[in-house]
């Protein structure tokens, strides 16, 4: 990383804690919002439990109590707020079991999904954006473009579904397709959701590389005899990343929403199909819990982002 | 230019479902709710498309989907474009403090995954087509408001804006009377973009099930009772599917030819 | 990758491998503890990780000794005596005595643990009584004639006391311990479960055809959307699972690779109540003339197949209480028609819909989302919005979603059924304060006839008796649409064999599960 050693160490620490304390911040408005918005819409968490028959209304004033129910929203939010910061996002009204615990269960299966998504959205789009972007106006360019536009377009729901469709009538006529039918458990769902999260990024990169294809120091690379290979590849794709990377941020937080409906056509194990049926069950800490992890992960990742970005581009520090 | 056979068939694409939502009653063979035939049956004479798992006349259910998927989306993005434009432009016109705090919320609301807030809206609410009108709305707001806050906010700066305040008068009154036509002309191709969101999003719902009554024609509900019979009877899913995909690409693609053409000084 | 699968599947097929079938969930409990969770799904792997103190003969209906080798009822039919095996061990190496008998009772009925059913199988349970120790007795405060039933089903299994107290009512779901055929060896909520044989099984109840398990492990996954079972089975992820839609039925037989069995589920029919306590439905000859309306024949074969027969009472064919009712009216649109009319209710010209002084015929159904429920709910509203009725359908999508809609009372239909072997069910369904009480109707000969059945512990065929009066009040009272008897679609791989179930329908005899040789 050439341009962090461009600059004093100190000022590039300062605009680090910076961006940290910003992002706690957000974190804190997203979780205050998540937790207002949640409970006005929800209504009595118990009220489900209640009507379901598996509390008496003397067990739910029991479990009002001790759950803080009877309380204000103000002291109850100040409540969750002070056991968030302990850790503990309180316990599933069904089982009883710890909201943290019941949601690691499922979180590997997730960030499994999640991560091998990214990864091949991010191999995609800048496969995509690059092409697109090299010969504008070419069969090839156009073609790019054309995916990485249905990339965005399709539903996921769609596009799962095409490939279930896919895959069983394969089932039936290809031999030794057990080997695809291996792939059904991760890469099939990994690469649905990666391919919408594609389309994204490789617009992202293709306008980058075509704004500073027609910058100055483009011309001066040219003028000192750099292929165009080289010139798109290392001058041009390198200023362009900055924005790519707050963006494959803001995708990564868009996966975690997205496995929700690809675990359900894919029949996976995971958070988005935990929260639809805590959300079915009125399981109301383990929704809450879920909603909250998401917008903390969206903000870390927001952070990373913008500190990656600062680094990679000294431009940043005069906007600063 | 490639692009223009695209925008060319996207405005067609647009301008048919358009089409069809108003006219359903008249080109539907049958009554989309009323079973007609044998339940599964392959295209015939009668039914061109055949029937789904009751029996009900595809073809029919298809051309009133168009009626329902689109008027929910374009409901929910309502919803989003009035609600979001009216935060961005009291933002852009009350700088400072206020615009400030305004889009700290914003950004702040970003981070919540609009999905699965729209979910538990919807599980709180009660299922049905309004709720999901209400969630996609509400859903689509904090990332429409910022785009909004920004176009009011570069309209302002032109100078014609401060002509009028130096004109003296109320000056909010005066600026929202000369930015609104100015700058909502330039919102129609975000509007247009967001319509394709909604899209997304209210299908997304009716798909995992949250339309309340099954039996409307809807292309979510469709393509997910559709699953069910995916082997025997593919094109019920992969009809209403592609329907909601060919309607997302195609309002897409035209907001962003909407945007193209409304930036004539930009270089092409 | 390929050479690295040819590796894995053989090494599957080798001998020395140990035998293991997959068996497909088609439910993701909330929580499997039998003490204390309802789900009907936990009891398919877990009925086969405990034993109870008897069982049901699924041929005879007969009460057969299980963990208690003979048992007496007092002639005041409030005290039950058991003698119990003195032979058996739970999986964690403790014996099986009456102090476990007691201490599994308490548990239940323990208001900390929150049982869900467990509790409310016991009726008018007073207390436990150790008499010695292989002996103890169960004290009721009123006579209850489903017990034996009760103490037959897995929700009252007998799990290891120490194993109870070292986990709490929290964490035992994930650490059971009983003495049955099967040893429990992990759960991962959402993703499987699996069971591993005891080979110290050695108190084969008679229902049973092997003495000991010939299956080493038995794994459980779940696959909630009906969409993805028959693919399931067909890619092999799983030999057995239940609950296939009958249109995938007949496809997946014509692959040679399965067999079908049908399992009749005992209980309550797939059925809608009317709301008695709601207008328009409130009024009886209504309600009879909307069944009229309906081809209920039609529906079974249009959404069930071939695979159920159609329903004519509160009660499955396949309760031993079952009895014929007065039949249900047979489809007649045109009588319908003519009978809507003469109520008053006229389609005004220029208008569509029904209406009685201004009043337009309205109905609103809610439905749950399981077992075709929302399916039924569409043609029912189909047929009635052709005869002017203006018709409102919700589908809920889970369980507490719809309470919630039944709890607002705004509904005239409303679609639910439970199953069970014991006709007692009905009480929770028809008594004026039963939980289940849908239908909202109060009848103070109903609710007399419903607590005598109940106590009728010693005399089956009063009890019969009593059931059939019931059905014919319900009958008469048109509270009630019965749709079809339950039937479960069960598939299975051609090369096993030995499915068979327990008479709750649900529950296999995982123990005589066999690979043909």
């Amino acid at each position: 990383m050439v341009p962090l050693l461009n600059r004093p160490a100190s000022r590039t620490l300062i605009a680090i804690g910076q961006r940290l304390i910003f992002g706690l911040l957000t974190a804190l408005t997203a979780v205050t919002i998540t937790f207002f918005a949640l409970r006005l819409a929800a209504g009595d968490p118990l009220s489900s439990l209640l009507a379901q028959g598996l509390a008496t209304p003397l067990q739910a004033e029991v479990l009002r109590v001790s759950l803080g129910l009877d309380q204000p929203l103000t002291t109850q939010y100040l409540d969750f707020l002070s056991s968030l910061l302990k850790g503990n996002l309180g316990n599933s009204l069904y089982t009883n079991r710890s909201v943290i615990t019941v949601i690691m269960e499922q979180f590997q299966h997730t960030a499994s999904l999640a991560l091998l998504s990214l990864c091949i959205a991010v191999i995609l789009g800048l496969g995509l954006g690059i092409i697109a972007a090299w010969r504008k106006g070419s069969n090839r360019s156009w073609l790019a473009e054309t995916i990485s536009g249905l990339a965005t377009s399709l539903p996921v729901s769609f596009t799962g579904i095409l490939t279930i469709m896919i895959l069983s009538l394969s089932i039936r006529t290809i031999s030794g397709s057990r080997v695809l039918l291996s792939s059904k458990e991760l890469l099939l769902p990994a690469l649905v959701l990666g391919f919408a999260s594609s389309g994204a990024i490789a617009r992202v990169i293709q306008s980058g590389l075509e704004e500073s294809m027609l910058a100055p120091y483009m011309l001066a690379a040219k003028a000192r005899g750099i292929n165009k290979e080289s010139r798109l590849l290392w001058h041009a794709l390198r200023p362009s990343l900055p924005p790519a990377i707050s963006l494959i941020a803001l995708e990564a937080s868009f996966l975690f929403a997205g496995t929700v409906v690809t675990e359900t056509v894919f029949s996976r194990p995971g958070l988005g199909r935990l929260l639809v049926t805590s959300i079915l069950q009125g399981d109301y800490p383990i929704a809450q819990g879920i909603v909250v992890l998401a917008a903390l992960f969206y903000t870390f990742s927001q952070s990373l982002a913008d500190i990656l970005a600062f680094i990679s581009d000294p431009r940043l520090e005069k906007a600063n | 230019m490639k692009s223009q056979p695209t925008t060319t068939l996207s405005l067609i694409w647009a301008i048919l479902v358009i089409l069809v939502a108003f006219a359903a009653p008249i080109l539907a063979p049958f009554n989309p709710r009323q079973p007609v035939s044998d339940p599964l049956s392959i295209p015939s004479t009668t039914t061109v498309l055949g029937t789904d798992s009751l029996g009900r006349d595809l073809l029919s259910r298809l051309l009133y989907g168009a009626r329902y998927s689109l008027g929910l989306s374009i409901l929910a993005a309502s919803i989003t474009i009035l609600a979001g434009g009216l935060i961005g432009l009291l933002a852009a016109t009350f700088p400072g403090f206020p615009d400030r705090i305004i889009l700290w919320i914003l950004n702040s609301s970003l981070a919540i995954p609009g999905l699965l807030l729209a979910m538990v809206l919807v599980a709180g609410l009660g299922p049905g087509t309004s709720t999901v009108i209400i969630a996609v709305g509400i859903w689509g707001i904090p990332g429409f408001a910022r785009i909004s806050r920004t176009m009011f906010k570069q309209t302002l700066s032109m100078g014609y804006v401060d002509a009028v305040r130096a004109l003296g008068g109320n000056w909010v009154w005066n600026s929202w009377f000369h930015i609104l036509p100015n700058a909502g002309f330039r919102l129609i191709p975000l509007a247009t973009v967001h319509v394709a969101w909604a899209f997304i999003g209210a299908t997304t719902l009716t798909f995992l099930g949250f339309a309340g009554d099954p039996s409307l024609p809807e292309w979510g509900s469709m393509l997910n009772a559709g699953r069910l019979h995916l082997v025997q009877m593919p094109h019920l899913a992969i009809l209403p599917g592609a329907a909601m995909s060919f309607t997302i690409l195609s309002i897409h693609n035209l907001g962003t030819w909407l945007a193209r053409i409304s930036k004539p000084y930009s270089v092409h | 990758m390929l050479s690295l699968f040819v590796g894995l599947s053989s090494c599957k097929n080798g001998k020395s491998q140990i035998e293991s079938i997959s068996y497909g969930l088609t439910l993701s409990p909330s929580g499997i503890d039998p003490h204390i969770n309802a789900s009907a799904e936990l009891g398919i792997p877990l009925s086969s990780v405990y034993d109870t103190l008897v069982f049901q003969d699924p041929d005879t209906g007969d009460f057969v000794p299980g963990l208690a080798q003979s048992w007496t009822i007092s002639p005041d039919a409030l005290t039950y005596t058991f003698e119990l095996r003195e032979d058996v061990v739970f999986h964690d190496g403790t014996d099986f005595n009456a102090n476990s008998v007691e201490a599994n009772l308490n548990y239940i009925v323990n208001p900390d643990h929150l049982s869900q059913k467990a509790v409310i199988m016991l009726g008018p349970f007073e207390q436990v009584e150790v008499l010695s120790e292989f002996s103890v007795a169960i004290h009721l405060t009123a006579p209850y004639a489903p017990l034996l039933d009760s103490l037959s089903q897995v929700y009252l299994g007998m799990a290891s006391p120490s194993a109870l107290g070292k986990w709490g009512p929290t964490e035992y779901q994930f650490h059971q311990v009983g003495t049955g055929p099967y040893r429990f060896v992990e759960y991962i909520p959402n993703d499987h479960l699996i069971l591993r044989k005891n080979p110290d099984y050695a108190w084969a109840p008679s229902v049973y055809q092997q003495n000991i398990a010939a299956i080493d492990e038995i794994i459980f996954k779940f696959y909630e959307d009906p969409a993805t079972r028959s693919f399931a089975l067909e890619t092999g992820e799983i030999d057995i699972i239940g609950e296939i839609p009958p249109q995938e039925v007949d496809r997946l037989l014509e692959t040679g690779e399965f067999e079908f069995q049908p399992v009749p589920i005992p209980g309550q029919p797939t059925q809608f109540f009317f709301n008695s306590s709601k207008s328009p439905t409130s009024d009886a000859r209504l309600r009879e003339i909307l069944i009229t309306a309906l081809d209920r024949q039609f529906i079974v074969d249009t959404i069930f197949g071939a695979y159920s027969p159609v329903a004519e009472g509160p009660l499955s064919h396949q309760l031993f209480s079952y009895t014929t009712t007065s039949p249900y009216p047979d489809y007649d649109p045109d009588f319908a028609v003519e009978q809507l009319d003469e109520l008053g209710w006229r389609i005004e010209p220029g208008s569509r819909v029904r209406s009685k002084d201004e009043t337009p015929l309205e109905l609103s159904i809610v439905a749950p989302p399981w077992g075709s429920n929302s399916e039924v709910a569409q043609l029912m509203s189909a047929t009635w919005e052709n005869l002017g009725i203006q018709v409102s359908l919700e589908i809920a999508p889970g369980f507490g979603p719809l309470r919630q809609l039944q709890d607002s009372g705004e509904y005239n239909l409303i679609g639910i059924n439970f199953f069970g072997t014991d006709p007692d069910l009905l009480s929770s369904f028809y008594s004026t304060d039963g939980f289940y009480n849908w239908s909202g109707q109060s009848d103070a000969e109903l609710d007399k006839l419903l607590s005598q059945a109940k106590a009728a512990t010693h005399d089956a065929q009063e009890r019969q008796l009593y059931y059939s009066q019931i059905s014919e009040m319900i009958r008469e009272q048109a509270l009630l649409i019965p749709i079809r008897d339950y039937v479960n679609l069960v598939v299975v791989r051609s090369d096993i064999i030995g499915l068979h179930f327990s008479p709750q329908g649900w529950f296999p005899y995982l123990i005589d599960l066999r690979r043909a040789p």
